[in-house]
């Protein structure tokens, strides 16, 4: 008997067995990313009750997964038995905040091995809470996540940059463009944009009202994050770059812009493991190049 | 009754043609008969019948495929005769004349590829036809394909598609050009590897040719039947009438009696955008959703991060017999066998446009973990834990960015890829940096390009957008 495979699932079904990209997303474009409704999208996969959850940014990307490497600057033990922790992966453009539960044991069991701070590389995918109107929390629960060395950071942050600035170039090229909805989406699948973004960048520009305003946000971000990289350092004085940035992150948390105690930011640096000669090294360099002062003899202030 | 189908046999035919004559409507009179709903019965036509047709041209075919659409020119047509055999009464429904099968090629601006089909075509040879629901089969090792019962096939008489004389003229391809299903393929190439060796077909030795051909878009294994005089590693050749076959998942080009070679002369080859060196060179990386869009490619590069370490990666145990991976020293085949250890490593390569599954055999495991397989015997041992290996091997790669080369193949759960080579890529970052501040350009350039541009954009777009959510 002939078959005719009318009764083997069609392409598109199979085609979401196919494992899902992790996308390479600053945490400035990350955080400002919103929901995508299902009932935006275009195509088959709108109707499928299946596909996941999706985000879309600002600029179009449109994401569940992502790859994220950068350094660990807190980490949180939450929840009643020590089972959900609550970490904070820093970026040159800002801050991931990353989620681990019992569900996600292969990170959570690196998190309480984890020192601070650390580069960390991770896997996960992308939550969104939206507690009330105008305040949203965009997270990322951790699937799997691993320390690694400085030049896997610089890495990621360079092939970062290339797949963040080639959005930013088709994102501008579509606004130059005039074209909306479904004619610009044949637009850029004809420059060879991928079927998915030229998908996310019409969706997002029904919706945006001043679309330019974060591209120039962002590019500014890059620009600076990519200076801030230093190839030429020998390991440990990135590390110490990434320290002084902790001081610096650990400064503000403890209310830096309205001055601080020094004896006593002393000790809570060292006893996030930051050795003590290195903190007065990092102060008086701020204090060098003048970005906090002495209001006081004992207080330390961030200028700013 | 007929007021309540009504609507939903002209959807029908808005989307399907011509439902009477396909034998449509017959089937969904059959599903009314059994009492389902018009409406469900409705969407059970439209998702058979493919409401949604992928259109694909030659070049795109891949074995197994389902339910897509393509258009060509029939450059030969023949038919056969296939008696019933014993025990198998035709189906119901199948009209008399499907115990006929017309098989022929069909050829696009991409390619062409053989066809078979079980219902008589409304076209001949120099026709161009459109046919809906299509779907393709490996045949002896090609891909072919398959005009069904449920295929719908139109002749369409206005068409981009080339003439009957462009498309038996068989124009030259790259080699990355050259599809899956091609059924005869002209290209020059260099020949980059060669062997002879001696294989059992139908029962008797047979000499062949196997090796690899390149240029300067791609490569691609070969392997001739028939001997191939004054032709060796470095030649440059002009093939014509080539077949292609899938081996194992690879294309493969096949080089048959009725193939036509001949050398390049030096004076023509000076011409072309490549040499035997520089089609040997290393392939330069591949973004991988290129390598993934591609039902099989190979000898390419990519490069990304290992983001997952899959479960079954560091110390196994193979069958001596087969080489299968065994569990508990019984091979499914030659049951209960003294394994013999082996390593490999399983993991997820992704570098942000797409994601590959790669296999590292021993030596380039080893190569990675920076372990042997000894070493990683002696901490299994030494350690309580089951997965001391696997857990030691995704602490060291997790997150670690390599190069890979070797072949890539596509199948229903993703992209796999047999690596043949690793590096760390040691590319300079600070160069990439410059060419990106370069593409980010100035602060005080973008900002007025951008308030421009933004005026403009607002100029055109100037009604307020629905339930916008302003982020700036």
């Amino acid at each position: 008997m002939r078959r005719t495979g009318t009764h083997s699932p069609p392409m598109e079904e199979l085609t979401l067995l196919k494992r899902e990209v992790a996308k390479r997303v600053f945490a400035k474009e990350l955080e400002a990313c919103r929901e995508l409704e299902k009932s935006s999208r275009l195509d088959f996969q709108a109707d499928d009750p299946k596909s996941p959850n999706l985000l879309i940014s600002p600029l179009g990307l449109i994401l569940h997964r992502v790859f994220i490497v950068g350094v660990i600057t807190e980490l949180d033990s939450i929840g009643t038995q020590n089972d959900m922790w609550k970490a904070r992966i820093v970026d040159p453009t800002g801050a991931f905040t990353i989620y681990a539960g019992q569900y996600q044991s292969d990170a959570s069991v690196f998190f309480s091995t984890v020192q601070i701070p650390a580069f960390i590389a991770l896997t996960g995918k992308v939550r969104i809470y939206e507690p009330e109107p105008e305040s949203v929390f965009v997270s990322i629960r951790a699937e799997e996540a691993n320390a690694v060395d400085e030049d896997i950071r610089n890495r990621w942050v360079v092939d970062t940059a290339e797949q963040t600035v080639e959005r930013l170039e088709a994102f501008s090229d579509a606004l130059a463009s005039g074209y909306r909805g479904e004619k610009l989406r044949e637009y850029l699948l004809d420059k060879g944009v991928s079927p998915e973004l030229a998908e996310g960048i019409s969706i997002i520009l029904e919706r945006e009202r001043a679309p330019q305003e974060f591209a120039k946000l962002l590019r500014a971000s890059i620009r600076e994050g990519l200076k801030s990289l230093d190839f030429d350092s020998e390991n440990t004085e990135g590390a110490n770059a990434d320290q002084k940035e902790f001081v610096l992150e650990l400064l503000k948390e403890m209310g830096g812009y309205k001055g601080v105690d020094y004896g006593a930011f002393v000790d809570a640096a060292v006893s996030r493991g930051i050795p003590e000669e290195y903190v007065e090294e990092v102060v008086r360099s701020f204090l060098e190049d003048g970005q906090c002062y002495e209001p006081r003899i004992g207080i330390i202030r961030l200028v700013g | 009754m007929d007021e309540k189908i009504a609507p939903h046999l002209e959807e029908l035919t808005r989307a399907l043609g011509d439902i009477e004559e396909t034998g449509i409507r017959a089937e969904f009179d059959k599903l009314l008969a059994y009492r389902v709903p018009p409406d469900v019965a409705k969407e059970t036509i439209l998702r058979k019948f493919g409401g949604k047709c992928k259109v694909l041209k030659v070049k795109d075919l891949s074995a197994n495929l389902k339910s897509f659409e393509i258009t060509g020119r029939i450059l030969d047509l023949g038919e056969k005769s296939i008696r019933p055999q014993n025990g198998i009464t035709p189906q119901e429904g199948v009209q008399e004349g499907s115990s006929k099968l017309y098989t022929g090629i069909l050829a696009d601006d991409t390619g062409s590829v053989s066809f078979s089909s079980w219902k008589e075509l409304p076209g001949s040879i120099g026709d161009v036809i459109s046919i809906r629901n299509a779907y393709t089969r490996i045949w002896q090792n090609r891909i072919r394909l398959s005009i069904g019962e449920h295929s719908l096939v139109s002749k369409v008489s206005d068409s981009s598609v080339p003439s009957l004389s462009e498309l038996s003229g068989n124009q030259a391809k790259k080699i990355i050009d050259i599809g899956a299903a091609d059924f005869s393929v002209k290209a020059v190439a260099s020949v980059l590897q060669l062997t002879h060796r001696e294989v059992l077909v139908k029962g008797r030795q047979s000499k062949v040719v196997s090796g690899v051909l390149g240029d300067e878009t791609g490569r691609l294994p070969f392997t001739a039947w028939i001997e191939l005089p004054g032709i060796d590693i470095g030649s440059i050749i002009l093939i014509e009438g080539a077949q292609i076959r899938v081996f194992r998942g690879m294309p493969s080009v096949n080089i048959l009696s009725s193939t036509r070679i001949s050398p390049v002369k030096p004076e023509e080859s000076e011409k072309l955008a490549f040499n035997f060196e520089s089609a040997g060179r290393d392939p330069l990386p591949l973004r991988m959703d290129e390598i993934s869009s591609r039902d099989s490619m190979f000898d390419v590069a990519a490069v990304g991060n290992l983001i997952s370490i899959r479960p079954g990666s560091g110390i196994i145990s193979r069958c001596p017999e087969c080489g299968r991976v065994i569990q508990k020293a019984s091979c499914r085949v030659h049951g209960k066998v003294e394994g013999i250890r082996d390593m490999r490593i399983k993991a997820v390569l992704d570098d942000g446009t797409g994601s590959i599954s790669v296999t590292f055999p021993r030596e380039l495991a080893e190569a990675i973990y920076g372990k042997t397989l000894e070493e990683a015997e002696q901490l299994m041992l030494s350690d309580v834990s089951k997965d001391a290996v696997y857990e030691d091997l995704r602490r060291f790669l997790t997150g670690r960015c390599l190069a890979v080369r070797g072949n890539s193949s596509k199948s229903e759960y993703g992209t796999f890829f047999t690596a043949e080579k690793v590096w760390v890529p040691d590319d300079d970052l600070a160069v990439r940096v410059v060419e990106l501040l370069h593409r980010l350009g100035q602060d005080e350039e973008d900002g007025q390009g951008i308030d421009a541009q933004d005026r403009d954009a607002q100029d055109r777009n100037s009604q307020p957008s629905n339930g916008g959510i302003d982020l700036a």
